[in-house]
């Protein structure tokens, strides 16, 4: 036995830091969608080659045996017992606790793993689901997530100057320069000036922006490989950055790539939220 | 050829901006190249370019730039020798829209399944889902444009036509190419870049 599933909360599934090498064959990278916030979790505990569960509120869990667990990311208010536990910290737990994200403080996601990591099986390498290409499903009620007993490992907690503040404006650096030519001068500048809109249509495989309409010169593109963090236009002109689960390739107008600490930190903005791009250069 | 930067971990290889059976030939030797380059997490194929991830403690874009000319330079020579070949043994009595395709074309249902069945193609691509490769070329007597409206639900195993090319559903989703008939073949996932497929009527 390890953690039971009383409550599945609105999407929860187990991550690592993705699949490798296997772009080619036509699966995604997957992986956490903060890796930010998923790092800090596993150096919190010292794993290695672990795997984190990814939490969106309402999760509620049974402990039935005691380890050490790290929580980073989104706060969602956890509570252990009934007590409010902050977020990018470790906590000893012991059978019989019970943990429940039970509301959203800041961010969307949250990182919960165990010392050891969560004995659940990988696919191709990876122990991230990833439900499209059937590799495992999101948490259900009932579920059992084993893992290996611990005791004695001592607290561990981020310092502050390096834990995000997801409610803070968020501009998104943009690497130029392969495809950008596909948009006039007159659309780049609206590009970089105006001010988007997450919206509902966000998830793990990329989050749809509204706003300025932005033309494409072309749109018949020979399909071709896509890259984490690319920023698709599509004929309605509303920008799509396309994260972990997109597909691998597609013959939309890219204006170029969002650089993956701002994709993190993008991956924890819920709908509504502001965001700008600016030009990121090099050196 | 070009190497372009597309963020601090990706670059994209180009070579010309059009599909052809010898772009694909430097694409799938490009592919065999990078995949002996130390530091290359993930390579993505496609019909006239590749993206490449790399870790970026081994390499930058720089040296990947190296690495794929000095690469290319030693294969040259040795192109396409690591492609299968594959059989789709392929049912096209049932096939949808086999009588709408023989209409628009003015051809009868016969001709149109010796059309298919008698070309060998090459995996051009693979993407859309997992297993979905696009295979080139059609005979052009068949290019026939997708459905205007997609089915909701193609069966696993269609095997349709869109445009110039053709494909095998690998699992059952919406798609908007015509369905000319239905294969019990279950080993999508083994589809490479430049591998040739071969339609067997049964």
């Amino acid at each position: 036995m390890g953690l039971k599933v009383l409550q599945s909360g609105l999407f929860t599934t187990i991550q690592d830091e993705g699949r490798k090498g296997v772009a080619h064959l036509g699966h995604c990278n997957s992986g956490a969608l903060d890796l930010y916030a998923y790092k800090w979790c596993q150096n919190l505990l010292v794993n290695t080659q672990a795997n984190a569960l990814e939490v969106m509120v309402g999760l509620k869990l049974e402990v039935t045996k005691p380890t050490i667990i790290a929580i980073t990311g989104a706060d969602l208010g956890l509570e252990i017992n009934g007590d409010y536990k902050e977020p990018w910290q470790s906590y000893t737990i012991k059978a019989g606790d019970i943990l429940h994200f039970s509301k959203r403080i800041t961010g969307q996601r949250a990182y919960l793993a165990v010392k050891g990591g969560f004995d659940v099986p990988h696919y191709l390498g990876s122990f991230s689901t990833t439900i499209k290409e059937g590799f495992g499903d999101k948490l259900k009620r009932g579920d059992i997530l084993p893992y290996q007993e611990t005791t004695g490992t001592p607290h561990a907690r981020v310092k502050q100057e390096y834990i995000p503040n997801y409610d803070a404006p968020l501009t998104l650096h943009v690497m130029l320069g392969y495809q950008h030519n596909l948009f006039s001068e007159n659309e780049k500048e609206k590009f970089f000036n105006s001010a988007y809109e997450t919206t509902l249509q966000s998830d793990r495989m990329g989050y749809r922006l509204s706003g300025e309409e932005i033309l494409a010169k072309s749109e018949n593109l020979i399909s071709e490989g896509i890259a984490f963090g690319a920023i698709q236009i599509p004929q309605d002109g509303q920008p799509i950055i396309l994260l972990n689960e997109r597909q691998t390739i597609g013959g939309y107008s890219k204006m170029g790539t969002v650089i993956a600490e701002d994709c993190y930190a993008l991956a924890q903005r819920g709908p509504g939220c502001k965001v700008r791009f600016a030009p990121y250069t090099i050196g | 050829m070009e190497l372009k930067q597309v963020s601090l971990n990706a670059s994209m290889l180009y070579f010309e901006n059009s599909i052809s059976e010898e772009v694909l030939n430097r694409v799938l030797n490009a592919f065999h190249t990078m995949r002996n380059i130390e530091g290359i997490i993930d390579i993505t194929p496609s019909y006239t370019s590749l993206l490449v991830e790399y870790d970026t403690s081994l390499l930058t874009h720089t040296k990947l730039k190296e690495r794929i000319k000095k690469g290319l330079q030693e294969t040259s020579s040795n192109i396409t020798t690591r492609q299968k070949h594959i059989k789709i043994p392929t049912d096209y009595s049932k096939g949808e829209d086999i009588e709408s395709v023989a209409k628009y074309h003015n051809l009868s249902i016969e001709e149109i399944i010796d059309l298919h069945s008698s070309t060998t193609y090459r995996v051009y691509a693979i993407g859309f889902m997992v297993g979905f490769a696009y295979l080139g070329r059609l005979s052009p007597k068949l290019f026939t444009p997708r459905l205007s409206t997609p089915r909701a639900k193609v069966p696993k195993g269609a095997v349709a036509i869109a445009d110039h090319q053709t494909a095998i559903y690998p699992q059952q989703s919406a798609g908007g190419w015509n369905i000319i008939g239905h294969t019990d073949f279950d080993d999508s996932s083994s589809f490479s870049i430049g591998d040739s497929v071969e339609f067997v009527r049964i």
